[in-house]
């Protein structure tokens, strides 16, 4: 995890396109600014980057299923439950599977664990638009890549 | 057994906070009743679970952007309520063997 680029998955677990779900890692750093915040003497990762690691994880599942065509985006967070603490250092297992798939919208159901215990779940709805311009596509290619994307995911 | 301007007007009420007896088959969704995209998305979500289908928002919004359609030939409530009974009939017919 790099808070800093909102860089939140680090690697991707598994990817399943028949099943519609994905599983992704991300390591919570052990320094950052973020906790002298939050809080002082008593550093836990803020919920609202939770939603966001795991808004990011639907995001990879549907970039997958729409094969690299659309970028999805976070619209709402429909719920959302912090049910412990994150302190730095743990290492997160996020978990997303699509609950709907609508016209040009997802609704997905995301949580993370540790240590097979769930931190935190989230429905989430994402819009999801082709992709805007190159850039964007360039970067999410180079993404892809960093956090080991499956490409024979996007396979006939 | 309701109709299904009922049901959606059922649907756009609860979603959006907006008093029932408000809304009329004449009511246009974004011009009436003030419902944004986002509200939108919303009432579709809650559209395709009920009824079983998938709204083409995105089609329909196309067609628009395109000059091919007007707004109101999706989003006045009575037209809307006749595109869902098409998609319904639809889905039927695709079911069948």
């Amino acid at each position: 995890m790099q808070f800093e680029y909102f860089q939140m998955i680090d690697r991707i677990l598994d990817l399943n396109m028949d099943e519609k779900t994905i599983t992704v890692e991300a390591q919570v750093p052990q320094h950052n600014t973020v906790f002298e915040g939050h809080f002082p003497g008593y550093p836990i990762m803020p919920g609202v980057l939770l939603i966001e690691t795991m808004a990011q994880c639907s995001g990879w599942l549907l970039v997958g299923l729409m094969k690299f065509e659309r970028m999805p985006f976070l619209a709402a967070v429909k719920e959302a439950k912090m049910r412990g603490f994150v302190p730095p250092g743990e290492l997160l297992t996020v978990h997303a599977s699509i609950h709907h798939e609508g016209s040009g919208y997802a609704i997905t159901e995301a949580k993370i664990t540790v240590g097979g215990k769930t931190r935190c779940n989230a429905t989430l709805m994402l819009s999801h638009i082709p992709f805007p311009n190159p850039d964007l596509r360039g970067h999410m290619d180079a993404v892809a890549k960093r956090i080991g994307f499956p490409q024979q995911a996007l396979l006939p | 057994m309701s109709t299904t301007f009922d049901q959606v007007a059922t649907i756009i009420a609860e979603t959006c906070d907006i008093p029932r007896d408000t809304i009329t088959p004449d009511s246009h969704a974004i011009d009436d009743l003030g419902i944004d995209s986002l509200d939108f998305l919303d009432i579709a979500f809650a559209i395709d679970k009920a009824f079983g289908i998938k709204l083409p928002l995105e089609k329909w919004t196309q067609e628009v952007n395109d000059g091919k359609a007007t707004t109101e030939q999706y989003f006045v409530l009575k037209n809307l309520c006749a595109r869902i009974d098409e998609l319904v009939a639809a889905k039927g017919a695709g079911a069948q063997p």
